[in-house]
């Protein structure tokens, strides 16, 4: 076990990182008032110190993660406090706050995986329950839930919840039943069943965008159940697939909306003040900033729709330049990326961690390539970039799982073993 | 461990996908950000220059004398969206001081298009018309280079477009690029015709009578310019009188079948009868080419057609470039160019333009027969009014507005090697001016040339 004492270096660079945004803010933001700046400084660099120490109560493994969450979370702040202005973001410091608390959610509901595996029909429930809540709260075929001091997206939880979904049933892949003339694998039906529900009660409360982030969690489960262990690599079975995908994707835009139609085939430059109008604004404003961007707080974006987040990352580019932008994203990259450096330590956390890799990667890929016009604009959110309390609650969630994922808890083997090797011995065979 | 390696390897699978998307976006963005800008509020324009170095547009417009870009007005354009088939509309992107690693350069940007025209000549021209109508384009036939292209009335783009509902049809656009009907000058591309599909001696050996009126075998008559008539005249002769009954006879010919006729027309460029039109791209200005209805020989309209009058339309820069195969002795015409070669924000040259050839129109022997019969006309009938030059020229009388008004032309080209310039002089309603085609092109040549 490590501790957090021994990632003191990491916890400066944090800090050195954060200051040094800082220091760009105030030497190049637009009309910086000194109280608002400081009150900014206190809240990045504090928070950092905060966390640093409340961290001291955790014997992990590694903190890669939670260290490079607490940079991007950060980073957040400075970007979304400088757009429009230079003053503190509240509501989205208390979202960052929020996800950090999650993440540590995350990671206690996932770290030990008999116990969750044991609770699995409880996540089909939530899962159930949260598909309810969206049927009968969201009001009129809508994706929110106004509580009138703020809104929630209910959605968003189906994530982490799908996430887990996939890695508690890994372990019954191989459990076929005779049916009829059919081996059938149940965990298997019943984890498509909750998959087809939720992207057609996605599709239902015309949240079309968010149903690529479930088919991709659900395709990472899927890649690693036909690839398991004994299983010849069966190339129909891929192919097979990739077909009803295509078949799926077909019948999709055939019965999608006239407005989703119009977003996916539309000449974003032929329609600048129409369907085109958010796209063509977020390209103009990336051009504007080129590689080192405006300043902070200098852009124009920000009086467009959504510049906070289904189009932030253009609007950092305005302002903070293409490379910080890139820089932002390979930060969130190297969290989904974390269980290649230190590598899960059992199958249960593995197919965990593949699912929160597909989630990221395709809610960023949703965001900054649809609003770049590189595919169709689904407004999705960047995990810990845009403003959004629902969508930074859960990221924290998955954050934390890849958390857990290398610093498992595993159950005691019923054999005598040397005390020693209780802590990194047992659980699930890899 | 197996077990875990893949789904490491899923987890590489899904970050191979997005980093490859990302790597395709930057070079993406890199490559298409100057588009972009174009459509940004804050976007920069670069200047344009004629040949000499002197400004042909200037997005800010100050600091020039009064009315310095009105002789090329509609043909450089600007960006204001309201002239389209300009140089300016047609390449604006060029001009764009900008690139995504400088970033916006307000002072000092070094994006320019350098043109090959001749401003000084082309206002010399400009002033020529002396308030007259028209257009004339000028282009050195060996290189391609467009050295004079003004169009009356024009405008001066620096004065806004505030009273654009009270300006006179045709200011917003260059009449050299847009068909007009070509008078007596259309009988060169009948005689080019009729030398590929007879041959010059079988050409050269017919002869028709002119008594002023040729009634035609439909029972039709053409009216020559000449009332009392021109007696009989071999092809030479009738090019130089510029004889309409001549021209309908040599149609109705049974050597000059009217398949081959049409052929040779859609060979020249012309859409004949209900082809589809087509175009002269210029550095992205969009020119029209020719049209004409050829239906029966002995039909009316079809001989009015193969003398330049009624249906047929050709426009200026076609009519010059014809003179170019001729005066080249090839055939073939010499494209013209506008752009001679483009900078970046850097001041690096992006561009260069190269001298371009059409295909194979007619023989090099057509040609020389032509350029003969042409500089012929020219030391005959031009030496006076266009002194100093050896010319091949061809004159035309285009009727328009119902025959409310005519129209003269002269095509032609200067057999000199220093100074190899063909051209095409329009001059509207010619009765309602004191100034005569001719001078145009004194005008026009003196200042090429000097």
């Amino acid at each position: 076990m490590s501790n957090p004492f021994s990632y003191i270096f990491s916890c400066l660079f944090v800090l050195i990182a954060h200051a040094g945004m800082l220091v760009n803010v105030f030497f190049n933001g637009k009309e910086v008032d000194t109280k608002e700046f400081v009150i900014l400084c206190a809240a990045v660099l504090g928070l950092d110190i905060i966390y640093y120490f409340v961290m001291l109560f955790y014997k992990q493994h590694t903190y890669t993660v939670d260290f490079m969450l607490l940079l991007v979370l950060n980073m957040s702040v400075i970007f979304q406090s400088c757009f429009g202005g230079v003053h503190l973001s509240m509501k989205h410091y208390i979202t960052c706050i929020v996800s950090l608390i999650a993440s540590r959610v995350g990671y206690h509901l996932v770290r030990d995986h008999r116990w969750i595996q044991s609770k699995k029909k409880y996540v089909w429930v939530c899962i159930g329950i949260m598909m309810g809540v969206i049927v009968l709260f969201t009001g009129s075929r809508s994706m929110w839930i106004d509580l009138g001091f703020m809104t929630i997206q209910p959605s968003e939880f189906i994530k982490p919840l799908l996430v887990i979904a996939c890695a508690t049933s890994i372990t019954e892949q191989q459990n076929k039943h005779k049916f009829l003339q059919f081996n059938i694998v149940w965990e298997n039906i019943i984890l498509f069943g909750i998959t087809a529900a939720v992207c057609l009660l996605q599709w239902w409360c015309r949240d079309l965008g968010s149903i690529p982030t479930f088919a991709a969690i659900y395709a990472a489960g899927f890649l690693l159940r036909i690839c398991y262990p004994k299983a010849k690599f069966s190339n129909k079975t891929l192919i097979g697939a990739g077909v009803a995908v295509l078949i799926a994707a077909g019948i999709g835009i055939y019965l999608a909306p006239d407005y989703v139609r119009a977003r996916l085939f539309v000449n974003i430059w032929d329609d600048t003040t129409g369907n085109g109008y958010q796209q063509s604004q977020a390209l103009i404003a990336i051009a504007e900033g080129g590689w080192l961007g405006k300043g902070p707080s200098n852009g124009f974006l920000h009086e467009v729709f959504a510049y906070e987040s289904d189009i932030v990352f253009a609007t950092i580019c305005e302002e903070w330049g293409l490379v910080i932008a890139l820089m932002t994203v390979v930060v969130i990259l190297l969290i989904a990326a974390s269980p290649l450096i230190n590598p899960p330590l059992s199958y249960f956390h593995g197919t965990l961690c593949a699912g929160v890799c597909a989630a990221f990667t395709v809610q960023m890929a949703l965001n900054i390539f649809g609003s770049c016009n590189l595919i169709p604009f689904t407004g999705v959110t960047i995990p810990f970039i845009s403003m959004g309390g629902s969508s930074m609650a859960t990221s924290g969630i998955m954050a934390g799982m890849l958390t857990a994922a290398q610093n498992p808890v595993f159950a005691k083997m019923k054999s005598a073993k040397p005390k020693k090797q209780k802590k990194v011995t047992g659980g699930q065979p890899a | 461990m197996k077990s875990i390696r893949r789904t490491q390897s899923v987890i590489t699978l899904f970050l191979l996908v997005f980093i490859g998307g990302m790597a395709l976006l930057v070079y993406k963005i890199n490559k298409e950000a100057p588009f972009y800008m174009m459509h940004s509020d804050n976007h920069q324009l670069g200047k344009v220059y004629d040949r000499n170095g002197d400004v042909l547009f200037d997005a800010a417009g100050t600091g020039y004398d009064e009315n310095h870009f009105l002789d090329v007005g509609n043909l450089i354009g600007d960006d204001k969206g309201q002239m389209e088939n300009t140089l300016v509309a047609q390449n604006i992107d060029k001009l764009n001081n900008y690139s995504f690693s400088e970033g916006l350069v307000k002072e000092g940007g070094k994006a320019a298009i350098y043109t090959t025209l001749d401003h000084a000549a082309n206002r010399a021209v400009y002033n020529a018309y002396m308030g007259a109508k028209g257009c004339t384009v000028a282009y050195n036939y060996k290189t391609g280079e467009l050295l004079v292209c003004t169009s009356l009335p024009s405008i001066d783009v620096t004065k806004g477009y505030a009273n654009i509902g009270e300006l006179e049809s045709g200011t917003l656009w260059s009449k050299a690029m847009y068909g007009t009907v070509p008078g007596s000058t259309q009988k060169v591309s009948t005689v080019i015709s009729a030398l590929e599909i007879m041959g010059p001696d079988r050409l050269f050996s017919k002869t028709y009578n002119c008594s002023g009126q040729y009634m035609n075998r439909s029972g039709k008559p053409i009216d020559c310019h000449q009332s009392y008539g021109h007696g009989d005249q071999n092809i030479q002769q009738a090019v130089e009188n510029s004889c309409n009954p001549f021209f309908a006879q040599l149609v109705e010919d049974p050597d000059l079948p009217l398949g081959r006729l049409k052929d040779m027309y859609r060979k020249l460029g012309y859409a004949v009868n209900d082809d589809k039109p087509q175009y002269i791209d210029i550095d992205g200005i969009q020119c029209e080419k020719a049209s004409t209805t050829l239906t029966d020989s002995y039909d009316f309209n079809t001989q009015w057609g193969c003398i330049g009058q009624g249906d047929t339309l050709v426009s200026p820069i076609q009519l010059m470039m014809w003179q170019s195969a001729i005066a080249n002795g090839t055939g073939k015409m010499t494209m013209p160019h506008l752009i001679d070669h483009v900078t970046d924000v850097y001041g690096n040259t992006t561009e260069t333009a190269k001298t371009k050839e059409s295909a194979q129109l007619f023989t090099p022997d057509t040609a020389e027969t032509v350029k003969r019969i042409l500089l012929t006309n020219g030391s005959n009938h031009y030496t006076g009014s266009i002194s100093g030059y050896v010319l091949g020229i061809k004159s035309g009388t285009a009727q328009v507005k119902e025959g409310a008004e005519e129209n003269a032309l002269l095509v032609g080209f200067v057999s000199d090697e220093r100074n190899p310039i063909a051209f095409c002089v329009v001059l509207e309603n010619k009765y309602s001016t004191p100034v005569y085609a001719e001078q145009i092109v004194k005008t026009l040549l003196d200042s090429l040339c000097s």
